[in-house]
């Protein structure tokens, strides 16, 4: 297995992510991949706005569906469709875990045809961020499609 | 895997027996090849509808069972088709039996226009609906609100709709709750919330929302058919959909909200998936108090749809606005405090129905007059290439289910499945052989809802018939089928 990378996960009704990598940050770069490609075809998309996350939560997983819902939500309001994401910093502090990330993408407009599926949140079915064996970080949950 | 007992209770239903952490039995509404499927595909998934049922039947304050429908496939946290109960005192509220889309559900319309006409234009019609009815990623309304117009809406519902011009107001009588529940407080939904929805007010969405025009082909209950108004040949408009972003942001901010909960009040949860907070808490009352926003919001947009819906049937049949009648509108992903007889003493319940939907037996308050002799019409999706139909609730489906029965036919393929085996210009191609017009927003999206990714709808009907808790009254067959 790749040392990072992103897979879907079969569910019936919606649809597993999970993505891996030596580090949190890593993972949770990957598990923006997996979501994003649900959302549209992201090599047709182009990189010229971007946008900045922020967000807190008391663990890991929060932390997660918190980054991942942002994202969900920031594309909404600002009608883009990302291509990517980069995890700026990702850190421990006194009240919990915080993210900082740039996305980057395009107008819906500019995405039309590249468009899959909407992606409506995600949730807590099946989510976790571990530490596998000592080595990868996996980063994980279920998308409401 | 855990291990999972099931016991036949008869023919068309299955239950699960209280053990260990259950306060309850599950129990499923199947014939015996639903539930052997569903026991085979728990090897090797990582969701398990049986297994969501017994998780569900471990909540605090569940009252008679955990129950699913015959639609039953895996959710998260509750399964989709499941129905769950609970005591206003000792029980909770958990987003899984919601879900994300609140109040998503279905209006169907009957059209004063005679089949052959619909046949005649369809192409017509199918485009002149794919183009004006607002579909699909990234969709937006013809109604665009301020913040204080959507506290508004959050308020009044499909009134507030109504009041902009959209639909008639003869309406909201065939509309579940009059196209409003009371308690709706918009300062419990996030500003985030209602940015996101100040422009998909009178849209239809995506994944599996749709717009049909249908014909009645087949009636199998003559009298209530009558009541409803349709007899062989009716012409219907259903639309599927709900309250958009609005409801997607309020289960996001309140999934927070209620996993922070369920730690506070010391609720054991089997599954991280059923976060929950007691009814009675703050963080309850708030999230049921920002999901009835979310109820009024999914009314409002339906209710504006069916006023542009009405205009592209005048401007390409020259219906007239009054010559589409509601024929009924009903949600499956709701929160509802209902009065219900457990244990022979009627009660106040918090029903949680997730993929699931109301059906009122005969002389319930809340069912218009004029359907009141006979039961609440529900209405049941199927696939856009079969049929769909339109049930009634009965008295037994109120001693057993809380009134409720299934919204759907059901997943039987995952959506990845589907990808692999359906192309979306397939998809046009079969239906269009079958004389079904279908305008789709995304091919990938068509390929995912492909007739063959779900279960077989009339057997799913006929199991809840079987087991008493709902009766077929019309089958519909679609003509044109518009997809986000």
């Amino acid at each position: 297995m790749e040392p990072r990378g992103h897979e879907t996960i079969d569910h019936t009704a919606d649809m597993g992510i999970r993505g891996w990598g030596a580090t949190p940050a890593e993972a949770f770069e990957e598990a923006a991949a997996a979501m994003l490609g649900l959302v549209a075809e992201r090599s047709a998309l182009g990189t010229s706005s971007s946008v900045r996350i922020q967000r807190r939560a008391r663990d890991l997983t929060g932390l997660l569906l918190e980054f991942l819902n942002a994202l969900i939500a920031e594309a909404d309001v600002r009608a883009l469709v990302f291509a990517e994401v980069a995890v700026d910093a990702l850190s421990e502090r006194s009240f919990g875990w915080e993210i900082e990330a740039t996305a980057k993408g395009v107008s819906m407009a500019e995405a039309r045809a590249a468009l899959l599926i909407e992606v409506k949140a995600a949730t807590c079915c099946g989510a976790s961020v571990r530490r596998e064996n000592g080595e990868r970080w996996i980063a994980r949950c279920v998308v409401d499609l | 895997m855990a291990r999972i007992e099931l016991i036949r209770v008869h023919e068309y239903l299955w239950e699960i027996p209280k053990t260990g952490a259950m306060n309850v039995p599950g129990r499923i509404y199947a014939d015996r090849e639903s539930i052997e499927s569903l026991l085979g595909e728990r090897a090797g998934k990582e969701w398990d509808a049986l297994l969501q049922v017994r998780n569900v039947a471990c909540l605090p304050g569940i009252e008679r069972a955990s129950l699913a429908m015959a639609d039953i496939h895996p959710g998260y946290g509750f399964p989709i088709g499941g129905v769950g109960a609970f005591d206003p005192e000792t029980g909770v509220v958990a987003i899984a039996g919601v879900g994300f889309d609140i109040n998503c559900g279905v209006r169907t319309m009957i059209v004063d226009v005679r089949r052959e006409e619909i046949e005649r234009r369809k192409v017509e019609l199918a485009d002149a609906l794919f183009r004006r009815i607002p579909a699909g990623i990234g969709s937006t309304g013809s109604l665009t609100l301020a913040t204080r117009e959507i506290d508004e809406l959050l308020v009044r519902g499909a009134r507030y709709a109504l009041d902009r011009g959209y639909g008639l107001p003869g309406d909201l009588e065939y509309v579940e709750e009059g196209g409003c529940v009371d308690g709706a407080d918009p300062s419990c939904v996030s500003a985030l919330a209602k940015d996101r929805q100040m422009k998909q007010v009178g849209t239809l969405g995506s994944g599996n929302h749709y717009l049909e025009v249908q014909c009645v082909d087949a009636v199998y209950d003559a009298e209530a058919a009558a009541a409803f108004g349709i007899a062989e040949g009716s012409i219907a408009v259903s639309i599927h959909t709900g309250s958009r972003a609005l409801g997607h942001q309020i289960g996001t901010d309140y999934q927070s909200v209620l996993r922070r909960a369920s730690e506070k009040y010391r609720i054991s949860v089997p599954e991280e998936d059923l976060a929950a907070a007691p009814i009675a808490s703050p963080e309850g009352k708030r999230y049921i108090a920002a999901v009835k926003a979310g109820i009024n919001c999914a009314f409002a947009n339906r209710q504006a749809l069916s006023g542009l819906i009405r205009n592209v049937f005048r401007d390409v049949l020259a219906v007239p606005l009054a010559g589409m009648r509601t024929l009924y509108e009903v949600g499956h992903n709701n929160l509802k405090l209902e009065r219900h007889a457990v244990g022979g003493v009627e009660r106040e319940l918090l029903v949680h129905r997730k993929g699931a939907t109301r059906a009122f037996a005969a002389g319930r308050p809340e069912i218009p007059e004029r359907y009141r002799g006979v039961g609440q019409p529900v209405l049941v999706g199927g696939t856009m290439g079969t049929c769909s139909f339109i049930l009634v609730g009965t008295e037994r489906g109120m001693e057993e289910t809380f009134g409720s029965s299934i919204h759907g036919a059901g997943r039987r393929k995952s959506r990845k499945q589907a990808l692999r085996d359906y192309r979306g210009d397939g998809v046009i191609a079969e239906l269009d052989r079958g004389g079904i017009v279908v305008r789709a927003h995304s091919r990938a999206g068509l390929a995912e809802e492909a007739p063959g990714a779900y279960k077989d709808v009339e057997r799913v009907v006929a199991v809840m018939e079987g087991a008493g808790v709902s009766r077929r009254v019309a089958r519909l067959r679609p003509l044109v089928c518009v997809k986000g």
